[in-house]
C-alpha cells in the first residue's frame, strides 16, 4: 500500500511552522490476544522536530516502548501497526515509514533512524567481538569500511572509551556502562538523522546514566542528531530534553517545552507524576503516590483513560475522550479541566537548601546496637580459566575493612555504584555471607561463633532476627503457593502458640494494612496473580512476620515503577514503627535512599570499591556532602527544578574518569584516587581512614584533616571529564 | 594453568582407579580366573602327554594375565600397573593367544570409523533439524519432527540395529549382514575394497547414528528458539544484517555451543554402544572383541577393552573441557557479576 504523492502533500499542509522530521499520524499498534485485542498504541498523533532532544516519559505499560518501535516500523510480531509515520529527510522526498517494503526498511533503519534498546547488556552477540559488530553493520549497508570504522573510532573516543580496547573485546568483557556507550556508537556508525533511545540507561548506575545523558547532548550537537529519549525517569530527562511528552494509557496526554511542562504541568496525570517522583530536591511532604493502577490495554476505560484515577474527573470525562487543548503552537494537554488542575493538584519543585536545619552535630543515639561489624573484609577469589593460563590470580575485595553499627529502629541506607560491595556488605550484616576477616556480632554475640555452636544466642534465632527482602520479589516467592500459604509458614514456625484461625486473622490484618484489600481475596492468590508491587509487599510482610530486628532491603524498590516507589517506601516506614525493626536499605539511587532515611532520621553510608567512604545523618550527606565521591553521586542525582537542573547540566561532573576501576585490580592508596578531582600525590600512596568531621558524618578523605601532609602534596596531573565540550575539531 | 593440571590429574586418578577396580575384580571374580586358567593349562598340558611343571604353569599364567598369581597382591598389582604404563602390556589374550594390546589396536580403527561417522551424521542431522524446527516453530513440520525426534530418542539403538539388520539385511538383502569387508577382495587402497568397506559399514553407521540422534535435535531446537528471542538478534535484524549471516553467525553458533560438551561426552556413549552394535552386525571392532571376551571368559582381553573404553571416555571429556574455553569466549575469563 504505497501512498501517492498527493496524499502525502495533504499531510504536509498541517505541518506546523517547526521543521518537522517525523510526523506520526493516528498510529495504532494492536496485538490479538485471547482475551481480545490489546491496543498498546491508541491513535497517536505527534510531531518530532528536527535536531531536538525529545523526552518521552511514561510508566511501564504506558505504550512508550511501542511508540519507539513504531518509529522504525519495528513492532515485534504479531503486533499490527497502522496509521502513518512520515519521515522528512533533510533533502529528498518524504517517506511513509509504515508503507516501506522489507528491503527498503532494511536500508532505512540505521541509515536514517536508528535505535538503542533497553537491554544494552544483551544487544551484542556474545560470541562475536565488538569490531565485527561494527564491520558487519557497515558491510550490510554497503558502505566504505575504512572510512566508517574511522568514524566509529571517533564516536567511541567521544564517548570516553578506548576504541582500540573496545573493538578487540568480546561483549562480556565490557562493563554495563561501556556496553551501553558502545551500543550508542554502533547505532550512530552510519550517521543516522534520528536516534531513538528506549530506556537506554535504566539498568545503569546513576552516575553512568547522567554521564551518558550529558554525552548525548554533545553528540547531538556534534552530529546534528534528533534524539527521541524514552524513559520512566522524569528527572533524568527533565534538564536535558528540549521538549517533553508524557504518555499515559497508550497515548500522549501532554507535550510541550520541558521547562514549561515541569514548572506548570497542565494535565492532572503529569502533575500527579511530578508529585510522586522521589527526587533529591523536592520536600518530602510533597511526595505522594498516584492512587490506582495503570489501565489494561485490552480494556482501556472509555472517555478519558485517566478518569478512574483522576481527582478532577467529571461525568463528561467518562463519556468523551478529550482532545488536545493547545495552549500555544507547541504546547498541548488532553484534558477537559486543565484550568483547574493547577489549583487541585499542587506540587512543588526544588526546595531552597537553606531551609534545612543544620543537622545536630552530635548524632548519638541511645538505642541499643543490633548488629555491629568490626574491621570486616570479604574477599572473593575469582580466577577464571584464562586467568589461570596466564598465571594471574584475581581477588575481588568486595568489602574492605568496614566497621559499622546498626541500632534498634534505625534506617541506614548504603549507596554506591554496582560492584561497590554494598550487597555483599548487606549480606554480611545479616549473617548470610561469612567475612574473610573481622567480626560480625548480633547484640554482642559473634554471629559466626554462634553458628559454630558456642554463644548465648542460637544461630537460628539470629537468622530469624535478621531478614532479607530482595530486589526481585518474584523469585523469592514460591510460585505454587498461595499468599496465605507463604505467609502462614513463618507464623507456624515462630509463633507456635497461634491457632489456625488466629494465624488467619494476623495475616488478613497485615494484608489489609499493606493495602491489599480485600485480604481474603489476596490471600487465596498465587504469585503470578499479583503485580510486582503487590509481590514486593507480600515478601515484606513475610519478612516482618518473623519479628526480625533488622531487615536487609536489597534494591527493594528499584524494580518498581517510579510512581509506586514512594508508596512502597512509605509502607516500609509505616511497618517499621509497627514492628519495631531496623532497615538496612541498599540502593544505587540517591533519591530513594534519601527519601527513606531522611523521613526516618536515618543514616546514609556511601560505598566505593568495597570501602565505606562516608557515613552520616541523611540530611548532612545530602545537603553537605564532604567526600569527593559523595559529591559526584550528588551531582549525578538530577534535581527536578528546571533552573537547578540547568545549572547542574552546565557543570562538569567532578570526576576524572567515567568508568570504575577493575575491582580485581584496585588502585593503590585511596580507592577513589584514580577518579578524584582533588587527588594529590599522597593519595596514591596512603589509604585514608574514616575520621570525624565538623559535622556528624565520618569521612575517609585526607581533606578532612587540616594538618594532613595532603595539603603539602603535589596535585596529580589530568583534567576532569568534560561533558560539555564544544564540538571537537579533529 | 592450575586448571589444566587439575583436570589432567583428575583424569589420571580416574584412570588409576578404574585400573585398580579392574584388577580387583579380576582377582575377586568367582572361581578366581587365574586359578581357573592355571587348571586349564595344566589339563591341556597333561592331555598333551607332558607333565605340568608348576613353574612353567606359573610363567604361562603370568604371561597371559600380566601378573604372577603366587606373589602377594600388592606386588601383583604393582607389576600389573608397571606393565601397562611402561610397556603398554595388557597381558595376552587367553583365546587368541596374542597380546591384548595388538588385538585392540588393530580393531580400534574400525570402531572409530563406525562411531565417528555415526556421531558426525547424528549431530549434523540434529543441528540442521533442530534449527529448522526452531525457525518453523509451531508449524506442522515442527510438531511432526518433535514427535519423531522424541520417538527416536526413546527407541534403544540396539532395537534399531536389529530392525535394520532384519529389514535391510535379511528381508531386502540390500546390505551385508556382517563383516567389515568382502574377504575375497584384495586388501589395500583400491576402489573396490574401499567400496566394500563403505558398503559393510552402512548398517552399523546407521544404527550408531541413532545413538547420537534424538535428544540433540530437541535441545538444538530449544536453544535456537531461545536465541531467536534474544535482544541481540532483534538488534542485528534492525541493523540490516542479512538473514544468512544471522542464521549462521548468530543463531547457529550460539545454539550449538551448549551442545558442544554434550557432543564430546557423546563420543563415549557411542563407543560403549559399539559393544552391542558390533556384536549384532558381527563387525570385528573393539566392541565385538569385548563381547566375545565376555562370552569366552577371556579375562585379559576383557580387562584390556574395559580400560580402552575408560580411556576413550576420559579423553572425550578432557577434550571437551579444554576446548570449550576456546570455542566460547565467555568461559574462562571470569565473568564478573555485578552483584558483590
Ligand atoms: S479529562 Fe477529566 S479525567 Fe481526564 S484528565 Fe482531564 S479531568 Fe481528569
Ligand atoms: S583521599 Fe585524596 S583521592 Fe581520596 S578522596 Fe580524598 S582527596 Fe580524593
Amino acid at each position: 500500500m504505497t501512498r501517492t504523492e498527493t496524499e502525502l502533500e495533504i499531510t504536509h499542509d498541517d505541518r506546523s511552522s517547526h521543521d518537522v522530521i517525523l510526523e506520526v499520524r493516528d498510529v495504532d499498534v494492536t496485538f490479538d490476544m485471547e482475551r481480545g485485542t490489546s491496543r498498546v498504541l491508541d491513535g497517536v498523533r505527534f510531531d518530532v522536530h528536527r535536531d531536538e532532544m525529545l523526552g518521552i516519559v511514561g510508566e511501564s505499560g504506558s505504550g512508550k516502548s511501542m511508540f519507539a518501535s513504531a518509529l522504525l516500523n519495528a513492532v515485534v510480531d504479531p503486533g499490527q501497526t497502522s496509521g502513518e509515520i512520515i519521515y522528512h529527510p533533510p533533502d529528498g522526498e518524504p517517506v511513509d515509514v509504515l508503507s516501506l517494503s522489507e528491503s527498503q526498511l532494511e536500508r532505512f533503519r540505521w541509515e536514517e533512524i536508528s535505535m538503542v534498546f533497553q537491554g544494552a547488556m544483551s544487544s551484542f552477540n556474545p560470541t562475536m567481538k565488538i569490531r565485527e559488530h561494527f564491520e558487519e553493520t557497515i558491510r550490510a549497508h554497503g558502505e566504505d569500511i575504512e572510512e566508517r570504522m574511522e568514524h566509529g573510532w571517533q564516536l567511541l573516543a567521544d564517548l570516553y572509551l578506548d576504541p582500540e580496547r573496545v573493538f578487540d573485546s568480546y561483549p562480556h568483557e565490557l562493563s554495563g556502562g561501556m556496553k551501553q556507550r558502545t551500543l550508542i556508537a554502533l547505532s550512530l556508525i552510519l550517521e543516522p538523522k534520528v536516534l531513538v533511545m528506549d530506556e537506554p540507561t535504566a539498568a545503569l548506575d546513576l552516575l553512568m546514566q547522567r554521564s551518558i545523558m550529558s554525552l548525548l547532548g554533545n553528540l547531538q550537537e556534534e552530529y546534528d542528531l534528533t534524539i527521541v529519549f524514552i524513559t520512566h525517569d522524569l528527572p533524568l530527562v527533565a534538564g536535558l530534553a528540549d521538549r517533553l511528552a508524557v504518555m499515559y494509557a497508550f497515548e500522549f496526554v501532554e507535550y510541550g517545552p520541558s521547562e514549561q511542562v515541569i514548572r506548570d504541568a497542565a494535565h492532572p496525570y503529569t502533575r500527579a507524576l511530578l508529585k510522586s517522583v522521589p527526587s533529591v530536591d523536592a520536600s518530602l511532604e510533597d511526595m505522594h503516590p498516584i492512587e490506582g493502577e495503570s489501565p489494561d490495554p485490552v480494556d482501556a476505560p472509555s472517555g478519558c483513560s485517566y478518569h478512574p484515577r483522576c481527582p478532577l474527573a467529571t461525568v463528561e470525562c467518562t463519556q468523551a475522550d478529550p482532545d488536545y487543548h493547545e495552549f500555544s503552537e507547541e504546547r498541548g494537554a488532553a484534558c477537559f479541566h486543565w484550568e483547574q488542575s493547577g489549583d487541585e493538584i499542587e506540587y512543588a519543585l526544588g526546595v531552597d537548601p537553606d531551609e534545612f536545619p543544620e543537622s545536630t552535630a552530635a548524632f548519638e543515639s541511645e538505642e541499643e546496637t543490633v548488629v555491629s561489624l568490626d574491621d570486616v573484609d570479604v574477599h572473593f577469589e575469582q580466577t577464571g580459566l584464562i586467568d589461570e593460563l596466564f598465571g594471574k590470580e584475581s581477588v575481588v575485595r568486595a568489602v574492605n575493612d568496614v566497621s559499622i553499627e546498626l541500632r534498634e529502629n534505625e534506617v541506614v541506607a548504603l549507596v554506591g555504584e554496582s560492584g561497590c560491595g554494598k550487597t555483599t556488605l548487606g549480606k554480611t550484616v545479616i549473617g548470610l555471607q561469612e567475612p574473610t576477616a573481622g567480626s560480625v556480632s548480633y547484640r554482642g554475640q559473634d554471629v559466626w561463633e554462634a553458628k559454630a555452636g558456642s554463644g548465648d544466642y542460637e544461630f537460628d534465632d539470629i537468622r530469624r532476627a535478621l531478614q532479607i527482602v530482595h530486589q526481585d520479589p518474584g523469585s523469592s516467592l514460591n510460585s505454587s503457593r498461595t499468599v496465605r500459604a507463604s505467609l502462614s509458614a513463618p507464623l507456624k514456625r515462630w509463633r507456635p502458640d497461634l491457632g489456625p484461625s488466629d494465624r488467619e486473622t494476623v495475616i488478613y490484618n497485615l494484608l489489609k494494612r499493606v493495602g491489599m484489600k480485600p485480604p481474603e481475596d489476596y490471600a487465596a492468590r498465587f504469585p503470578h496473580q499479583l503485580s510486582g508491587g503487590e509481590k514486593q509487599r507480600v515478601v515484606l510482610v513475610r519478612a516482618l512476620l518473623m519479628s526480625p530486628d533488622l531487615i536487609l532491603a536489597d534494591e527493594a524498590v528499584s524494580a518498581l515503577d517510579v510512581s509506586l516507589r514512594v508508596e512502597m517506601m512509605d509502607l516500609m516506614l509505616d511497618l517499621q514503627e509497627m514492628f519495631d525493626t531496623s532497615y538496612l536499605f541498599i540502593s544505587h539511587d540517591f533519591s530513594n535512599a534519601r527519601y527513606l532515611t531522611e523521613k526516618s532520621d536515618g543514616r546514609i553510608g556511601i560505598m566505593y570499591l568495597g570501602n565505606l567512604v562516608e557515613i552520616g545523618p541523611a540530611q548532612e550527606i545530602i545537603h553537605d556532602p564532604k567526600h569527593p565521591y559523595t559529591k559526584v553521586l550528588r551531582w549525578a542525582t538530577p534535581p527536578l527544578d528546571p533552573d537547578e537542573a540547568k545549572e547542574a547540566n552546565a557543570t562538569d561532573p567532578p570526576i576524572r574518569e567515567i568508568d570504575i576501576p577493575d575491582p580485581t585490580d584496585p588502585p593503590s592508596g585511596c580507592p577513589f584516587q584514580t577518579r578524584c578531582p582533588d587527588a594529590r600525590e599522597v593519595c596514591t600512596r596512603e589509604v585514608p581512614e574514616l575520621q570525624d568531621t565538623e559535622g556528624a558524618a565520618r569521612v575517609a578523605c585526607f581533606r578532612e584533616d587540616d594538618d594532613h601532609e595532603y595539603w603539602a602534596s603535589e596535585p596529580v596531573e589530568s583534567d576532569t571529564v568534560s561533558l560539555k565540550t564544544e564540538s571537537k575539531a579533529d | 594453568m592450575r586448571y589444566f593440571v587439575k583436570r589432567v590429574v583428575h583424569a589420571a586418578v580416574t584412570l588409576v582407579s578404574v585400573t585398580t577396580i579392574t584388577f580387583a575384580l579380576f582377582r575377586l571374580m568367582p572361581g578366581n580366573p587365574s586359578q581357573a586358567m592355571r587348571a586349564q593349562f595344566e589339563a591341556d598340558m597333561e592331555a598333551g602327554g607332558g607333565t605340568a611343571d608348576p613353574e612353567v604353569l606359573d610363567a604361562m599364567v603370568e604371561q597371559h594375565i600380566g601378573f604372577n598369581p603366587d606373589q602377594p597382591w600388592y606386588v601383583q598389582y604393582a607389576e600389573y600397573l608397571q606393565d601397562i604404563i611402561l610397556y603398554q602390556d595388557f597381558g595376552q589374550s587367553y583365546f587368541y593367544n596374542e597380546p591384548v594390546f595388538d588385538i585392540l589396536f588393530t580393531a580400534m580403527p574400525w570402531s572409530i570409523f563406525i562411531s565417528v561417522y555415526g556421531l558426525a551424521l547424528g549431530y549434523t542431522t540434529n543441528i540442521l533439524l533442530g534449527a529448522a524446527m526452531a525457525y518453523k516453530e509451531g508449524s506442522r513440520f515442527d510438531n511432526y519432527a518433535t514427535v519423531l525426534a522424541t520417538f527416536l530418542n526413546s527407541v534403544p539403538y540396539y532395537v534399531g540395529a536389529i530392525l535394520f539388520l532384519a529389514f535391510f539385511g535379511y528381508e531386502l538383502g540390500l546390505f551385508p549382514t556382517g563383516g567389515r569387508y568382502n574377504t575375497d577382495l584384495q586388501t589395500g587402497l583400491n576402489v573396490r575394497f574401499m567400496a566394500s568397506i563403505s558398503y559393510h559399514a552402512v548398517l552399523p553407521v546407521m544404527s550408531s547414528f541413532i545413538v547420537g540422534f534424538g535428544g540433540g535435535a530437541l535441545s538444538m531446537r530449544g536453544n535456537s528458539i531461545r536465541i531467536l528471542g534474544e535482544d541481540y538478534l532483534r538488534v542485528a535484524r534492525l541493523r540490516g544484517i542479512s538473514s544468512t549471516r544471522i542464521a549462521t553467525r548468530y543463531v547457529a553458533r550460539n545454539a550449538i555451543l551448549p551442545l558442544y560438551t554434550q557432543m564430546m561426552i557423546g563420543i563415549a556413549t557411542v563407543f560403549s554402544s559399539s559393544v552391542l552394535l558390533e556384536f549384532i552386525f558381527t563387525y570385528p571392532g573393539v566392541g565385538w572383541y569385548t563381547y566375545d571376551a565376555v562370552m569366552r571368559r577371556d579375562y585379559p582381553l576383557l580387562m584390556g577393552s574395559f580400560l580402552f573404553f575408560t580411556i576413550v571416555t576420559l579423553i572425550g571429556i578432557l577434550i571437551a573441557e579444554f576446548t570449550y574455553g576456546l570455542v566460547d569466549p565467555r568461559i574462562g575469563s571470569g565473568d564478573h557479576s555485578e552483584s558483590y
